[in-house]
């Protein structure tokens, strides 16, 4: 149904950063690369977005450039594109900042690890014994120190 | 294992994905709301740039909520990132070459990011790509000299001041018997600088505010990398 | 009608000018949100009271649907504005008013919540949305321990890939019909939505809009979250937001997508969220994460219910909607005053008896105790269940086995509250939020005698939410006919839509 050549490349292009990005969404364990992921992700999808307005031989809308009103490409994905782009980069600047926070806590960014902690600070919280936590990490394996300056810089600051 | 797992959750879904859009009507896209604003947003918005006129006119309750997704986080930031501690140690210096270099771009930048922000409505461009390339010139001397002091309350006063302005723009149409976000002034000459209406005004406040608050950001995430 | 515009426009208004007040006049920002709330309150019950039931659409910026962003302001979208600035007034951030970006944060998601009430528009849905998450992020983490950050990262990181599934969701939806307008999609949707790029669509707007409202396989934040986040911020989200996801959900299910395998997935994803949460929430051993896993099972059940074909699953669901919305911030207030184990909470009753007691009073209600509102929003729901076919009778067996796991966990907390044995001196609830918690028990308790009137307005109200062509004869007045036709090659038939309307005096 779709011809091949360039139009077909447009869509690989789109679908692949979607799919990179929700993989690596899902099966990424390092925070970073998580976040990293997210913004590769919300690329793909606005590229989508975009391509739902593009047509062969479309010329940008903006008038008095002499094109004619038939051959401009749609506006309005544009426009969303541009809204879809801001609201993405708001939430990576936060997600930066919560890493920020969560590495200086408790030293690491492997999520499976920080889930841990975090799961093991609520227990003690609430005042149940720690239970022992299935996905921990084998033989004990113990976490990595956090340094003295990054332990002040976390908890209740 | 892991491995093979991840190949076929990727590849599972590139097919699932790759099949639907093979059903897409693409290079055909059914335009029924982008042709119907292609047009009349000359007669409507009277601005030369469609884009500016969907972004600020036909979608102007969309950019509202974007901008204020920036407020958002950057109070959200502040909240997470907290005060910087005094006397925590910086980021060396980045030598005398950067530092010229960063005071000859300051001024072409912030000139370039006025440029651009006052001709959204008439070339590529706006108040979000102006507003982007001014918090970069705010942003360069920051890196080339990390002890320069950021001006936090004055972006926030730029900040707050500037999505006022966009605020009762909107509100002053809806007090004189229109609609909420509705264009006033008239659309003037098409192609010429005072066109379009408030557009320019809402474009500019929009630059400023943008601006403020991603040079508030990236200046806050800087202090947070030496703040140990 | 023009005015509801400023439930929007004056919280955001207020949010940006707080930092900007806060340096001149100090007194003036802290009481400057709950003034700002306050007036948006009086706004929606004097409109409420000068309206006349009937739907209205208004066209933002007076550009004429589907060029412009359309609000559509029926009763139900009324009702959603009300409720928006009375749950952000009475769970506003008293205790720590200090700090004005929190405030700014709770403006901004009053603001944002009523322009997703209101919104006819589905990319503007989307914006809205996404401001909610962003301003919720600010507000759950305001702990700022260590376990706050992770338990916002992770609500951050699935609310992300919500984000990109909703966006591709409204990318291809576009692409199939090149508009955004609500109406107009309705128009166009039994021809060119109900195939499978439609229902692909469907599928990841689900997903991604289904993150709030804490559908089945994107949930995994709730207990992280409310566990580590302030009482009040986990009841606004609880309560308020994930109520004005299921209110999206709706909106898609009414216009777009009405054949049958929109309506099982759903019902697959909400009976799969009722038996995960209701077996954690058994699990659980500390109240708060209870109450957060139970919350997963009973929005599980009103997604089961907004599945049911036709009115019956909408009443329902809007039934059960409005009670969680009321029992469960309170409860999360109550739990505030309790921290820890279950088995920590003996014999606390001598100590706080209202408290104890309205506790009580929420969970009878919550479990469906039958003079309690609770009990008849479940009735609802089991009568529409066992109308319908097999599927749906399988979910009905779930609905009922949930509603006894229910029973049981919070009888174990009430008879713990209620133990002899022991001393306790315990921390009690603040009065604030005690108060908050009082109001939302009296209005319970005051319900009781008006079901049966407050039931047929509510049903009048889904009646109207699940009028579609209502809906499109509200947008596009002009047309009992569609506006365009699928068939004419995707051209605009509009070329003979007027200039802006003349501004009303």
């Amino acid at each position: 149904m779709m011809p091949a050549g360039l139009p077909f490349l447009f869509y690989a292009g789109a679908i692949g950063l979607l799919v990179i990005g929700i993989s690596g969404i899902v099966l990424s364990r390092n925070l970073f690369r998580i976040i990293l992921a997210l913004a590769l992700a919300e690329a793909g999808a606005n590229l989508l977005l975009v391509l739902a307005g593009w047509h062969w031989g479309g010329s940008a809308p903006i008038l008095g450039q002499g094109k004619a009103l038939e051959t401009m490409v749609d506006p309005v994905p544009q426009a969303l594109v541009l809204t879809a782009i801001v609201i993405g980069v708001g939430i990576q600047a936060l997600a930066l900042a919560l890493a920020v926070r969560a590495y200086r806590a408790y030293g690491t960014l492997d999520m499976r690890r920080l889930r841990n902690r975090m799961n093991r600070d609520i227990a003690a919280a609430a005042g149940i014994p720690a239970e022992s936590s299935r996905d921990a990490p084998a033989g004990g394996r113990p976490t990595p120190p956090v340094p003295a300056a990054h332990r002040s810089g976390g908890g209740r600051a | 294992m892991r491995n093979l797992a991840s190949l076929l959750f990727a590849g599972g879904l590139a097919f699932l994905l790759m099949a639907i859009a093979a059903l897409l009507p693409f290079g055909h896209p059914p335009v029924l709301a982008g042709g119907a604003i292609l047009e009349q947003a000359a007669d409507q918005v009277g601005a030369a740039n469609i884009v500016t006129a969907v972004v600020l006119g036909y979608r102007g309750l969309d950019t509202l909520g974007e901008i204020t997704i920036l407020f958002a986080a950057a109070a959200g930031l502040g909240l997470v990132l907290g005060r910087r501690r005094a006397g925590a140690p910086r980021d060396p210096d980045a030598g005398p070459v950067l530092r010229t270099g960063a005071a000859l771009m300051f001024p072409l930048l912030v000139l370039v990011g006025f440029h651009i922000i006052l001709h959204g409505h008439l070339t590529p461009g706006g108040g979000f790509q102006g507003g982007v390339i001014l918090a970069a010139a705010f942003f360069l001397p920051l890196l080339a000299r990390p002890g320069t002091p950021v001006d936090h309350p004055g972006l926030s006063l730029v900040e707050g001041t500037a999505g006022a302005v966009f605020i009762v723009t909107g509100l002053v149409a809806l007090l004189t018997g229109g609609e909420f976000l509705q264009p006033l002034l008239g659309t003037g000459t098409l192609g010429t600088l005072f066109s379009a209406g408030t557009l320019p005004i809402l474009y500019l406040a929009l630059g400023l505010k943008v601006g403020a608050e991603l040079a508030g950001l990236l200046a806050r995430l800087a202090d947070a990398e030496t703040d140990t | 009608m023009s005015q509801i515009a400023l439930t929007i426009a004056l919280p955001f208004l207020a949010a940006f000018l707080l930092p900007v007040i806060g340096r001149v006049y100090e007194a003036l920002a802290r009481v400057l949100g709950p003034l700002v709330l306050l007036y948006c309150l009086w706004l929606v019950l004097q409109l409420w009271g000068t309206g006349d039931g009937h739907p209205v659409a208004l066209a933002m910026g007076g550009f004429r649907p589907p060029m412009g962003i359309t609000l559509y302001v029926d009763r139900l979208a009324l009702l959603f504005t009300l409720l928006v600035s009375l749950m952000t007034l009475l769970l506003w951030p008293w205790q720590r008013a200090a700090d004005s970006r929190e405030c700014a944060l709770t403006l901004l998601l009053a603001g944002s919540a009523s322009g997703l009430a209101l919104s006819g528009d589905l990319f503007n849905i989307y914006v809205f949305y996404e401001l909610v998450s962003v301003a919720s992020f600010g507000l759950v983490a305001v702990h700022r321990s260590g376990a706050a950050f992770v338990a916002t990262l992770r609500y951050l990181v699935i609310s992300g890939f919500g984000t990109v599934l909703a966006l591709t969701g409204i990318a291809l939806v576009y692409s199939q019909t090149g508009t955004l307008n609500l109406a107009q999609l309705a128009q166009l949707a039994p021809d060119l939505l109900a195939g499978p790029v439609g229902l692909a669509g469907f599928l990841f707007m689900l997903l991604g809009f289904g993150v709030k409202g804490e559908l089945f396989p994107v949930n995994t934040w709730v207990p992280e979250v409310y566990a580590t986040a302030p009482a009040r911020a986990s009841a606004l989200l609880a309560g308020l937001v994930s109520k004005l996801s299921l209110l999206v959900v709706l909106r898609l299910l009414v216009l777009l997508y009405q054949q049958e395998q929109a309506l099982q997935l759903l019902l697959l994803l909400g009976v799969l969220g009722v038996i995960s949460g209701e077996l954690a929430a058994w699990r659980a051993r500390d109240l708060k994460r209870m109450l957060a896993f139970s919350s997963i099972g009973q929005l599980g059940a009103m997604f089961i219910a907004f599945s049911i074909p036709g009115n019956a699953g909408l009443l329902a669901g809007l039934a059960l909607a409005l009670h969680h919305l009321l029992v469960k911030p309170a409860l999360f207030l109550l739990a505030a005053g309790w921290p820890g184990a279950v088995e920590r909470l003996r014999g606390l009753a001598r100590g706080g008896p209202l408290a104890a007691g309205l506790f009580v009073l929420l969970a009878l209600s919550l479990i469906g105790v039958p003079p309690l509102p609770g009990f008849w929003a479940k009735m609802l729901l089991v009568v529409g269940l066992a109308g319908q076919e097999s599927g749906y009778l399988l979910a009905l067996a779930v609905v009922l086995g949930a509603a006894v796991l229910e029973a049981s966990y919070l009888f174990r907390v009430v008879a713990q509250l209620y133990h002899r044995d022991e001393e306790a001196a315990r921390p009690r609830p603040y009065l604030l939020d005690l108060g908050s918690a009082a109001l939302a028990g009296a209005v319970l308790l005051s319900a009781v005698p008006f079901i049966s009137p407050l039931g047929d307005w509510l049903a009048g109200t889904a009646a109207q939410a699940g009028d579609r062509e209502g809906y499109i004869i509200t947008v596009f007045p002009a047309a009992g006919r569609p506006l365009y036709s699928a068939a004419g090659g995707g051209k605009p038939a509009l070329a003979a839509a007027g200039p802006l309307p003349e501004p009303k005096p």
